[in-house]
């Protein structure tokens, strides 16, 4: 519509966004968590002098930068780099709101790969003090880093009242701006623990070390676990309504809140029984399990998250299919083929007798081939779903969804998703473009399958 | 198809600064992301080739280099956020279709990123000081993957940056790379933009003479260990180096200005006043090249290597204006970019340029630590 809509094969864009962003986070929070780790154990180590702890954590150190200032940065750009291709108008709204709570990200992150390669390659030659100090200097820029990142986050899922008062920080403190803070700085200290757990248990011999590693981890580990618990149900208080009602609604994400409740609380035991009650427990494959289990509980919290925007990318801002709510009554009038920027320039290039005084000429609309039809419902297709569906094939595939309905009953599903279909952006076209749609739906639609016994005869629809 | 049909109307939310404050910013940002980008674009490449050919002062530079790149690296990644930031901000309207028609291309550069920063770790972290056979063949590979990798990412960033002020260039793209009116993202603009060639051309000389200038400040400030012999070598080479580079972005440079300018641009650019920028930025890459000369002549010293790399910067700063200027006459007529509507964010553009100087001010704190360390060991 307003830009070229990328077209990806089975998975589609959107879905990219989200194994990206589920990528960064698992790493990004350990970026938060790891740097007050070592700021902490540091100072701990010089302060009793432990010179094996002491070597353990530049070996430490030595695996967070090559993760978090390499996997973890890119990542991060590769989360913008993704989102400004597959979701460019809501990316644009962000931009253009939040520019400085970016720019103000970009100086702590600035801060945070400066110190963190200071810390790490001028161990042993800096003054102890100042370089638990330049730990701590990161630890505080990445955190603040966090809370700056997920104030913007945060606004995609409730802007509060920035709807009516479209301001920098009515946008930035919205609803879900310390619920939220809390959840992932919890998160970052319950990584963390689980990355030092892993880590230690493959690369520190000595029982002892490994059990003070081991003991030494469990209260952020534990703080996190309260944090996290905490902060999901200041989530789930300030979630808008829609969200509310989009949980239980989907039969996938019912599976995965028993999922993340569940995986969290294997978390929490295995932290309570192993690292906190048997410091000794700590083996590579206990680690392992725990941290998997972690990777499972953040990875799933962060679909659903994005998840229950439903039907928006920004709650009430912009629309699942890249469209502005008050858009809607131009579209409604003029229609998604004539109102669309690069749908306009489609049309215009492949049926220019279509459009005539902005809109779609009815007439000769309905007077193309059924062939012509199924195209222009085709580019439809591709504007108005192929956010959240892949077309015959693929991640949401709407072929199947459609199967054994007849074009009008597709129509009439179509119009009416306002009612039915909460969840789903509103069909933003004219009556006459939903008909094409439809035409384009009934055609990469699958039959039903044979050899099934139903126990009577076969339906005859109106196909 | 007339292009002006795929440029979207003006996004509702306003601009949250003044439009001066998105350029100076977008500026600078440009130019630091510069000067650590240039050394991985082309240095890694030259101190490859000096590993693999040259002297024993050649391998010294290579291995000092190598050490080096995953500091250069982090800060040229990071520098690179604040033009594009900027970017976004106030383009959004050419550079989110541009990326969108190439998009697995645009993706693919962080994609490759990832590997080619990962190979110069490896390949730094196989260098040792006193081992005179060097990293091990895969070690040498990996470093030679990495070199390639950042050369292809120049690549690819100039594909992006050309087709965001080529509108003319979007309906080819576009008809030729789509499905059903989406764009399938398989469209480079190399194909379709002629001066995607030249500037990366172009991008890589000037890249040479950042290196050049990179090897004289390395050599003074920090290679306290090597001896006087391996300063003069670098003083030398810095040289060659940097008339190759002067001399390749002369020719690209030409080839650029000449033959791939649309002429309305090349008209403004060629009149007065803009026709003094266009002077400066062609002829500023050659001070560096005669500073150089005097170094080699007169003797190294820490004050002469800094002059030389401030001087450099100031050539990076003044290509990044010329860069700018061109790029808004290029989009000019397709939009009123500077006349976009203004809402300004007072509170959070003030926090932002006091968390600005303020970090700004925690950095230095921190490397005046490391220079004191430095002292006393």
């Amino acid at each position: 519509m307003h830009y070229p809509w990328w077209y990806v094969p089975y998975s589609t864009g959107p879905m990219l966004i989200a194994l990206v962003a589920v990528v960064h986070v698992l790493v990004s929070h350990y970026a938060v968590g790891g740097g007050l780790f070592l700021a902490v154990e540091t100072a701990f180590a010089y302060r009793k002098q432990h010179r094996d702890y002491l070597a353990y954590l530049r070996r430490h150190a030595r695996f967070f930068i090559l993760l978090t200032v390499v996997f973890g940065a890119i990542t991060g750009v590769a989360i913008w780099w993704t989102i400004g291709l597959a979701s460019p108008l809501a990316t644009e709204v962000l931009i253009r709101t939040f520019v400085f709570g970016w720019a103000m990200e970009w100086v702590f992150f600035v801060i945070e790969i400066a110190s963190a390669f200071i810390f790490y390659y001028w161990w042993g030659r800096l003054p102890e003090r100042t370089h638990v100090r330049i730990g701590w200097i990161y630890a505080l820029a990445a955190w603040i880093s966090l809370v700056l990142i997920t104030g913007i986050t945060a606004f995609m899922l409730n802007p509060g009242d920035w709807p009516g008062n479209r301001t920098f920080w009515v946008g930035f403190f919205n609803p879900q701006f310390i619920p939220q803070v809390v959840a992932r700085t919890g998160g970052a200290l319950l990584l963390a623990s689980l990355y030092v757990y892993l880590h230690a248990s493959l690369s520190i011999k000595d029982e002892r070390l490994r059990e003070l590693v081991s003991r030494r981890s469990i209260r952020p580990s534990l703080a996190g676990a309260v944090m996290i618990t905490a902060g999901g149900a200041g989530w789930y208080v300030f979630l808008p309504p829609s969200a509310i009602a989009v949980l239980p609604s989907a039969a996938v994400l019912n599976v995965f809140m028993g999922l993340i409740v569940a995986m969290t609380a294997v978390v929490f035991a295995a932290l309570y029984f192993g690292p906190y009650r048997n410091p000794s427990w700590l083996s590579p494959g206990f680690a392992a399990m725990m941290l998997i289990f972690g990777f499972g509980a953040v990875s799933i919290g962060e679909f659903i998250r994005e998840a229950v925007r439903k039907p928006y990318v920004v709650y009430n801002v912009v629309l699942g299919n890249q469209i502005l709510p008050e858009e809607m009554p131009r579209l409604a009038e003029s229609g998604v083929l004539a109102g669309g920027t690069w749908t306009r320039a489609f049309v215009t290039d492949r049926y220019p007798e279509l459009i005539r005084d902005d809109r779609l000429d009815l007439d000769r609309l309905a007077a193309l081939h059924h062939a012509d039809r199924v195209a222009l419902g085709e580019v439809l297709f591709q504007y108005q779903c192929n956010d959240c569906h892949a077309a015959a094939n693929g991640y949401s595939a709407v072929g199947p969804l459609v199967r054994g309905r007849s074009p009008r009953e597709i129509q009439r599903l179509i119009l009416d998703f306002r009612n039915t279909h909460f969840y789903m952006p509103p069909w933003a076209g004219t009556p006459e473009e939903a008909g094409l749609l439809a035409d384009y739906l009934r055609a990469i639609a699958p039959d039903n399958p044979e050899g099934m016994f139903l126990g009577g005869n076969a339906r005859e629809d109106d196909r | 198809m007339n292009p002006q049909m795929l440029v979207d109307s003006a996004s509702t939310v306003p601009l949250p600064a003044p439009w001066w404050f998105v350029e100076f910013f977008k500026v600078l940002g440009f130019t630091l992301h510069l000067a650590p980008m240039h050394l991985w674009f082309a240095g890694l490449l030259v101190a490859m080739m000096l590993r693999a050919g040259g002297g024993l002062h050649a391998r010294t530079f290579s291995r000092r280099f190598a050490k080096q790149m995953p500091v250069l690296v982090a800060f040229g990644v990071n520098f690179g956020i604040v033009p594009l930031l900027f970017l976004q901000l106030a383009y959004y309207q050419f550079f989110y279709p541009a990326t969108i028609l190439m998009a697995w291309f645009w993706i693919a550069i962080v994609a490759i990123l990832i590997p080619a920063y990962y190979g110069v770790y490896l390949y730094a972290f196989g260098l040792r000081d006193d081992d005179p056979a060097g990293p091990s063949a895969f070690r040498r590979w990996i470093g030679w993957g990495s070199a390639v990798m950042f050369i292809v990412i120049g690549f690819l960033f100039v594909n992006g940056l050309s087709l965001t002020s080529s509108v003319d260039a979007w309906p080819a793209v576009w008809k030729d790379h789509q499905v059903a009116g989406a764009a399938t993202g398989t469209g480079l603009a190399a194909f379709y933009v002629p001066m995607v060639w030249p500037r990366w051309l172009m991008m890589f000389g000037l890249a040479l003479e950042t290196t050049a200038a990179w090897i004289v400040l390395d050599a003074a400030w920090f290679a306290r260990r090597e001896t006087d012999d391996y300063r003069r070598w670098a003083g030398r080479f810095a040289f060659g180096l940097a008339v190759v580079g002067a001399a390749w972005f002369a020719a690209a440079g030409s080839w650029y200005v000449f033959g791939t300018w649309p002429g309305p641009v090349r008209e403004t650019m060629f009149a007065w006043p803009a026709m003094i920028l266009t002077a400066i930025t062609a002829l500023s890459p050659g001070l560096p090249v005669v500073l150089l000369a005097m170094l080699t002549q007169r003797g190294f010293s820490r004050t002469a290597a800094t002059i030389v790399a401030a001087t450099q910067f100031g050539v990076l700063a003044i290509n990044a204006v010329s860069r700018q200027v061109v790029q808004n006459l290029e989009i000019g007529k397709f939009t009123d970019l500077a006349g976009q509507t203004a809402d300004i964010q007072w509170s959070p553009l003030i926090l932002f340029l006091v968390i600005f100087a303020l970090g700004a001010v925690v950095i230095l704190w921190m490397v005046a630590q490391v220079v004191k360390a430095a002292r006393s060991t």
